[in-house]
């Protein structure tokens, strides 16, 4: 694999497309690093970087055409059956924090390891997922909106 | 930090009242005691170091990182002294009791009731519902020939119900509250103004307002109201006779800046991030304040000696260093009188394990909860799901009539929460709209929000009278890491009680096509609590609402004890909370137990002040 900021640009590359947030509002969740460490936990160097390769050739390929991107996503890492689950597993987690357990399929092909039961990346990573902003809410337990904003309709910033 | 004592200082204490369980229960009479100058002693099973924001933010950061959030996930698993944990329950098969979770599962049908085994037992996990029971809950037997009177009415506990609303901190307005027989004194005002509607709630009302629903000879008009909640809002200037009310803010011996008004973090369970929230340590904290409370924690009650008097003479305890070994010490405390506040389960369960059953066998029987019944929908349009308190509003109209003769009331509660409880939306949502639907990107925020903030469930709470095979018993083949008999419940549903879950179903189909709503409720037969009625089937979940296990009544031959919660057998032993209570109604329990509290402490308090041999104070 390249050199860590490298992996790590790549890592937000494919994050941005996948999640539909920038990467500047993936940076400010402050969960990139431990995110990319725990990918790389649980499905080893190898498949991490196959998998950011693989995202970096099909952005270079589709050069800001959307269209392309989302084919060659869709045709060379979602239906990718080594990627495809890794690539879900990176979006479920910039969502809800939450690394979930892979598809023993893949465990049976790609050898299990250890840390790749389902976990909360960590505390922080709970109150920093994507989801609850993302339907105007906060992480049930944290950030709390304040008194009253319940009774008014919920501030939504859909793309 | 005065909040505990060793055992050998409360050994050498003569203490008035001896009280077991730090819950909301326990805390009341505790507090309410020693505000009239007697000495107690407080023992609870669990942990809790001490009344500080770092314990309590200890158990928010075990819930953050929890990957299964029901809701004792905020709270370790200590084998000392256990709980009973909803992930635990499975479903039974006939015959085969069910010895996974610490409560065993004895059936026919498994129930995923939980309670909370810390320092401020169950309020540590309570929504914060403060609802009264309607008078006409108090007299079930006589008005509607199904289940036990109260020897008490509602116009004997309405007094008591006030002084509970006090200590709990209740948000709501007289306006909203009076409904079906319950009525208020003239002036009287909630300590703070109800919290506002949700969104949610707004959209419901404009559309169902107004319907009308025949329940037999009952025609039951559906409008939806605020609920009364034990959760700080603004404070209510005329609370009373204008004096106003301060709200109680975040436990703690120092001074802490948390605490204040509800600030929507829809996580009422497991834990109020901001302890805007009542929880028990409210109540302990202030009981503190007198210098005649001590509190032992990781002490746990296990036998209750009782002499040839009758009287209890003693309790015995054991006190764990640490949760994760079972190494303990063993003594006994003494006191005046003896206040058993575990909740329902624990309080039979310890008695039974003291071979004390009740002259009449009672000990353990008549058990209730409530039987939920949840159902859900996609409403048309986006109504900001997932946000608020867990629930601000409900409805009140199917909880009264001439239909309780035939079956089962019901309260519905309108959940800001979604179909958390049901599904374990959002993450299920999630998970499918990235599995199964395949999405990514901006169509995934879309559909997120498409597929969360149009959520609307329903729970229906319906009443369950007491029979007396529904109970707890013991076992000595099922026990604890410290030799402790754990309890065993024996639980079925009865027609009446069915009845109403039937109807709950039906009228939520009514009311999701009054709002144009998806219906999305399915139940599946491998889930548990899933019972099939009538050729249709339902999951029916526990309520968390345990009740009934020492029943009060008017006489030693058919109850376990009096108007004022003390044991008919042994006349220096009070069983205190829900577990007196002969019927729950469509109430959460918590008001009530807390009003019955303080009618015990006044009855304790006058017993022990008044007469001449005794000296006050130790």
């Amino acid at each position: 694999m390249a050199d860590d900021s490298g992996v790590l640009e790549a890592f937000l590359t494919l994050s941005a497309t996948l999640t539909g947030y920038s990467r500047f509002r993936l940076l400010g969740t402050g969960q990139a690093e431990p995110y990319l460490a725990t990918t790389l936990d649980a499905v080893g160097d190898d498949a991490l970087g196959e998998l950011l390769s693989a995202s970096t050739a099909v952005h270079d390929e589709a050069a800001g055409d959307e269209r392309a991107l989302d084919q060659g996503l869709r045709a060379r890492i979602l239906s990718d059956d080594k990627l495809g689950p890794v690539a879900r597993n990176v979006i479920k987690m910039w969502f809800v924090g939450t690394w979930y357990q892979l598809p023993q399929e893949w465990r049976d092909a790609h050898a299990s390891r250890q840390p790749d039961s389902t976990h909360v990346v960590s505390p922080a990573s709970y109150t920093e997922g994507l989801l609850w902003p993302t339907i105007g809410a906060n992480p049930p337990g944290a950030k709390g909106q304040g008194y009253g904003t319940w009774s008014s309709p919920p501030t939504l910033d859909l793309p | 930090m005065p909040a505990q004592i060793d055992h050998a200082a409360a050994a050498s204490i003569d203490y008035d009242v001896l009280v077991v369980g730090s819950g909301v229960s326990g805390a009341i009479v505790a507090r309410s005691l020693a505000e009239k100058g007697l000495r107690v002693l407080v023992v609870e099973a669990g942990p809790g170091d001490e009344l500080s924001v770092a314990d309590y933010e200890s158990y928010l950061t075990r819930f953050y990182g929890a990957a299964a959030k029901d809701n004792n996930a905020a709270y370790e698993v200590n084998p000392n002294a256990p709980m009973p944990r909803s992930p635990d329950v499975r479903r039974l098969q006939p015959g085969h009791p069910d010895s996974t979770g610490y409560l065993i599962q004895n059936g026919p049908y498994e129930m995923d009731s939980t309670y909370t085994r810390v320092l401020g037992g169950t309020t540590m996990h309570w929504e914060g519902k403060a609802l009264r029971m309607l008078p006409e809950d108090f007299e079930m037997r006589s008005r509607f020939g199904q289940g036990r009177d109260w020897p008490i009415g509602y116009d004997d506990l309405e007094p008591y119900y006030r002084q509970a609303e006090f200590e709990l901190g209740v948000s709501a307005d007289v306006a909203d509250q009076a409904f079906y027989g319950i009525t208020f004194p003239p002036g009287y005002e909630f300590p703070m103004h109800g919290l506002p509607k949700s969104y949610l709630d707004q959209i419901i009302a404009r559309d169902l307002d107004g319907t009308e629903i025949q329940l037999h000879d009952t025609t039951c008009t559906l409008s939806v109201r605020p609920t009364a909640q034990a959760r700080n809002g603004v404070p209510n200037a005329a609370y009373d006779d204008g004096l106003g009310f301060i709200p109680v803010g975040a436990v703690s011996t120092h001074q802490v800046d948390e605490g204040g008004r509800c600030q929507g973090n829809i996580n009422c369970v497991p834990l109020c991030p901001v302890q805007a929230k009542y929880n028990a340590r409210k109540t302990l904290a202030a009981s503190l304040d007198t210098g005649r409370v001590d509190i032992l924690t990781q002490t746990i009650a296990s036998q209750v000696h009782v002499g040839a008097d009758g009287l209890v003479s003693h309790i015995d305890y054991q006190s764990y260093g640490s949760t994760t070994s079972p190494e303990h010490v063993t003594g006994s405390l003494r006191a005046r009188r003896y206040v058993l506040a575990a909740n329902p389960v624990e309080n039979a369960r310890l008695l039974l394990a003291s071979g004390l059953p009740g002259s009449n066998g009672l000990v353990g029987r008549n058990l209730m909860d409530h039987a939920y019944l949840l159902t859900w929908a996609l409403l048309p349009e986006i109504a900001g799901t997932m946000r608020g308190s867990q629930c601000t509003s409900g409805i009140e109209d199917l909880r009264a009539g001439g239909f309780r003769e035939r079956h089962a009331a019901m309260r519905v509660s309108i959940h800001n929460d979604g179909w958390a409880w049901p599904t374990g939306s959002p993450y299920t949502d999630l998970v499918e709209l990235v599995d199964d639907a395949n999405v990514y990107g901006a169509a995934l925020r879309r559909g997120v929000v498409d597929r969360i903030s149009r959520q609307l469930m329903l729970s229906f709470m319906v009443e369950l009278m007491p029979e007396t095979s529904n109970r707890i018993t013991v076992d000595s083949r099922y026990i604890d890491a410290m030799g402790n008999l754990r309890p065993v419940l024996s639980y079925s549903l009865p027609e009446y009680t069915m009845d109403g879950v039937a109807a709950s179903r039906r009228i939520s189909r009514r009311i999701f096509q009054r709002l144009g709503a998806e219906d999305k409720t399915h139940y599946d037969p491998l889930d548990p609590g899933y019972v099939a009625y009538q050729g249709e089937g339902f999951v029916v979940r526990g309520g968390n609402h345990w009740a009934g296990t020492h029943m009060m009544g008017e006489t030693s031959h058919d109850s376990v004890v009096d108007v004022n919660q003390r044991s008919w057998d042994h006349q220096n032993l009070y069983l205190v909370g829900p577990g007196s209570m002969p019927s729950i109604g469509t109430s959460n329990t918590t008001l009530t137990l807390a009003a019955l509290s303080f009618k015990t402490a006044e009855h304790i308090a006058a017993e022990l002040t008044t007469r001449p041999s005794v000296t006050i104070g130790g």
